[in-house]
């Protein structure tokens, strides 16, 4: 249970969005951090990771087995993750309900019972028990994070991969969303964030990697990185923004 | 200066209707001299219904398979589909009714007015039409395609479950113009000889020289033809309908 990369190298363009990035994270790392300025390649790695997107030089291996070229391998890849955005992404005309339930019947092949079943089940655990039928324009944007991440759980995915999944939220939203995150860590799920939280990662993640300008500049446990960062980018980064 | 122009407009639509309601309603109408004629009117509106509804599917279809061309990832498909559309646009549709049937037609040995014209019908709404869903399919914002991406839909189930839908109700009402242009267009089959609405308004006309009697029951004719679709168009935006 692993995630090794190897000089993993993105480009759009022009833009070369990670470049030369090598991270070794563990068996025993549960919960992956990546942290740094915005703009500095945390949601390219978090695309690569999860096979949305292929590298243009480099390999991604996860829990030993090596990130395939294929469109129908990289599919399947897809489908073992459970992934969460930023700006949530729900489809906007289906029911928060049946936001849930189609992945599962259509990708997962689980009968339309079973599904709606799991998808009520995770959706009053969220607190979205009343909200069923509703679609996510009538929603708040916390209850549709919520909706979204129940959407990326419910088939019960190896890892979770969130990109900044509290950045679009308001205070109390991101509180509620943050919990939600912290129990389903503490349940035993394996997740990859990039977050802003400096709080939460310092207090949930086990690594932590610190990207910035498309490279890594330093990765490690999670209390020693914060308590004391062994590059003054990091040091400075991490004093500016804990500073409030 | 708005409150004038508003004022200005409503006098200048306000007369231009009273003049026209006047010169409708002073004429002196001599119904009795197209009274023998009522059975061309009616075989001449059903053919038009018929031209029409046939050419309305044929040019959903025709559109489909252009849009399906045009966003191909295949680059034949894709300029054989825009020549086509282009070419279609960018001439009367009088010249396509003439060539075809006096050209093309015969060089392939048929001989069906009804049949030509429903057919140059169809291709011309349809190259309209492969705009319209063209736009609305590109419309749906990229992070819709990400999310289903990350999901693991496969493109066509994208498609199916998440871009179309949304894409519907985007072309709704655009499309509902096309097709009540389409019926409007049908008219010009006369220059073929085909014996719809307007054909037979032509020839009671010519008989009787009662103009405004031959010439006005088109307006009432046609008019509830492309009503209905307004309403049904009305009632499929609403049935689509979400909040962004």
């Amino acid at each position: 249970m692993s995630i090794e990369t190897h000089g993993l190298r993105k480009q759009y363009d022009s833009t070369v969005a990670l470049s030369d990035v090598s991270v070794s994270v563990g068996d025993d790392v549960q919960v992956l951090a990546l942290i740094g300025p915005s703009g500095g390649g945390k949601s390219t790695f978090l695309r690569l990771i999860g096979g949305l997107e292929r590298p243009c030089s480099g390999s991604v291996s996860v829990d030993g087995k090596t990130l395939p070229d294929g469109e129908r391998a990289l599919l399947e890849w897809r489908k073992r993750n459970g992934f969460l955005f930023q700006a949530f992404n729900l489809f906007p005309h289906l029911t928060a309900e049946e936001n849930v339930i189609l992945p599962l019947v259509e990708v997962h092949e689980i009968s339309r019972e079973e599904a709606t079943a799991g998808a009520r089940e995770v959706l009053s655990r969220f607190g979205l028990g009343d909200h069923l039928a509703k679609q996510p324009g009538q929603l708040s944007g916390g209850q549709q994070q919520r909706v979204a991440l129940a959407r990326a759980i419910a088939h019960r995915p190896r890892w979770l991969l969130l990109d900044e999944p509290t950045s679009a939220l308001d205070p109390e939203m991101k509180a509620e969303v943050l919990d939600l995150i912290d129990e389903l860590r503490q349940n035993g799920q394996r997740i990859i964030l990039s977050t802003h939280e400096m709080g939460f990662a310092r207090r949930a993640a086990d690594h932590v990697v610190f990207l910035s300008g498309g490279r890594k500049l330093e990765e490690g446990n999670a209390e020693r990185l914060f308590t004391s960062p062994e590059t003054a980018e990091v040091r400075s980064f991490l004093q500016k923004v804990m500073k409030w | 200066m708005k409150a004038f122009l508003g004022v200005f407009v409503s006098v200048v639509l306000g007369s231009t209707f009273c003049f026209v309601f006047w010169v409708v309603i002073s004429h002196e109408y001599q119904w009795s001299d197209i009274a023998p004629y009522k059975g061309n009117f009616v075989s001449g509106w059903w053919t038009t219904l018929l031209i029409s509804a046939i050419a309305l599917v044929g040019s959903i279809v025709i559109g489909a398979l252009l849009t399906s061309g045009q966003l191909s990832p295949w680059s034949a498909p894709r300029v054989l589909s825009r020549t086509f559309v282009e070419i279609i646009r960018g001439t009367p549709l009088l010249t396509q009714i003439l060539i075809g049937y006096y050209l093309v037609a015969p060089a392939i040995g048929w001989d069906s007015r009804f049949g030509v014209g429903v057919l140059i019908l169809s291709c011309f709404a349809g190259a309209y039409l492969s705009e319209i869903f063209r736009g609305g399919i590109e419309s749906i914002p990229s992070t819709q395609w990400l999310s289903a991406r990350a999901i693991g839909f496969t493109d066509a189930q994208t498609y199916r479950f998440v871009v179309i839908p949304q894409a519907i109700r985007r072309v709704l009402p655009a499309s509902a113009g096309q097709f009540a242009n389409l019926i409007k267009d049908s008219s010009l089959l006369f220059v073929i000889s085909v014996h719809e609405f307007t054909m037979q308004a032509r020839e009671v006309n010519a008989n009787t020289y009662a103009t405004f009697e031959a010439y006005l029951p088109l307006i009432f004719g046609y008019f509830v033809l492309t009503f209905p679709i307004s309403l049904i168009s009305r009632h499929l935006e609403k049935r689509f309908s979400y909040e962004h």
